[in-house]
């Protein structure tokens, strides 16, 4: 399994990368309670069987890996889900493009923790090629806040996604962006006022 | 709390270009490959692509590219990265961390000596990307 649920984001993006996508749409919508995440792609897809198949953790196609006979990125996906009491949902359409979406039940003790989310989105960007991201987070807690980032923006700000310099002010800047979300949940954890508490105690009242 | 802006962000490159010109540079250039398939990922690829990151940033190597790759092949040694430099062969090493990272530029970028211990040898070439 992998350690975080960063991880697991970042595996499935790179998916949509190796599957030829020139434009990619991850939304990620936190609430005290559940992590919505949303992958769509315009990559190759995958016909019905090849769906079931990429499931399998006991197959891969040979082709991204030859000589090997496990692919394992989404059935850590799977295997999380099922365990956490989550849902999750895989469409595609060959030659389309895939949607792939999860909702991870944050209250679940054995769910691995969120993770460093934009060291996620840092390591989905510099993947060679030029290919579009866009990134939707959001967070609905006690405050309600929102970013987008955009690949090809970001690209155009630095110049390249080459070399160490730009690469630490790109991960700089989407630590940056994540920063209020950091502020919000961290208050509501020292307070204990998570949307959640606060609904039940007006129940109470 | 005001975010950075894409103007904000912009602007420090461009202060950050001035300072690279003036620096010494070795004039060729560094490519360090890491691993990012799921194996990699699993084995903690990404807290070593921050540390190179952050260490080449912060040694002021500004002719090395970073990039990813997916699966090597080497799902047994993850997380796996390739150093290749002019007057160095190309070299993988395995079982890479954060720690191993400041040894692998201090040593194998600045000091153009192999670290011994991680060198791994390259699978044949029908299984690499």
């Amino acid at each position: 399994m992998h350690h975080s649920i960063g991880d697991m984001i970042a595996d499935c993006l790179q998916n949509s990368v190796e599957a030829n996508a020139s434009r990619i749409v991850l939304t990620v919508s936190e609430t005290p309670q559940w992590l919505d995440v949303r992958i769509e792609d315009n990559g190759k897809g995958m016909s019905d069987e090849e769906m079931k198949r990429a499931t399998d953790p006991f197959y891969t196609d040979g082709v991204k890996h030859k000589h090997r006979k496990v692919g394992l990125g989404l059935p850590f996906l799977i295997q999380t889900v099922e365990a956490t009491d989550s849902t999750w949902n895989l469409r595609s359409k060959k030659g389309e493009g895939t949607i792939l979406s999860f909702r991870l039940n944050l209250r679940h003790i054995d769910l691995p923790p969120v993770g460093d989310l934009p060291l996620a989105f840092f390591s989905a960007m510099i993947f060679d090629g030029s290919y579009e991201l866009v990134i939707h987070r959001s967070y609905n807690g006690s405050c309600e806040t929102e970013y987008t980032v955009t690949r090809s923006e970001l690209k155009e700000a630095l110049g390249s996604f080459e070399d160490a310099e730009a690469l630490a002010l790109l991960k700089q800047f989407l630590t940056d962006q994540e920063s209020d979300i950091k502020e919000i949940k961290n208050g509501e954890i020292n307070t204990g006022r998570t949307a959640q508490n606060a609904r039940s105690r007006e129940k109470t009242d | 709390m005001a975010k950075l802006t894409l103007e904000e962000l912009r602007k420090m490159r461009e202060a950050g270009k001035k300072q690279i010109d003036t620096r010494q540079t070795h004039g060729k250039e560094i490519f360090v490959v890491i691993g990012m398939g799921t194996c990699g990922i699993a084995a903690g690829a990404k807290s070593v692509l921050n540390a190179f990151i952050a260490k080449l940033d912060e040694k002021g190597i500004t002719d090395a590219v970073v990039k990813q790759t997916g699966c090597m092949g080497l799902c047994h040694s993850e997380p796996t990265v390739e150093i290749k430099m002019p007057g160095m062969p190309d070299t993988i090493y395995g079982k890479v961390d954060a720690a191993l990272v400041d040894q692998l530029i201090d040593e194998h970028i600045l000091g153009k000596k192999l670290v011994s211990g991680h060198i791994i040898d390259r699978p044949a070439g029908d299984i690499m990307k």
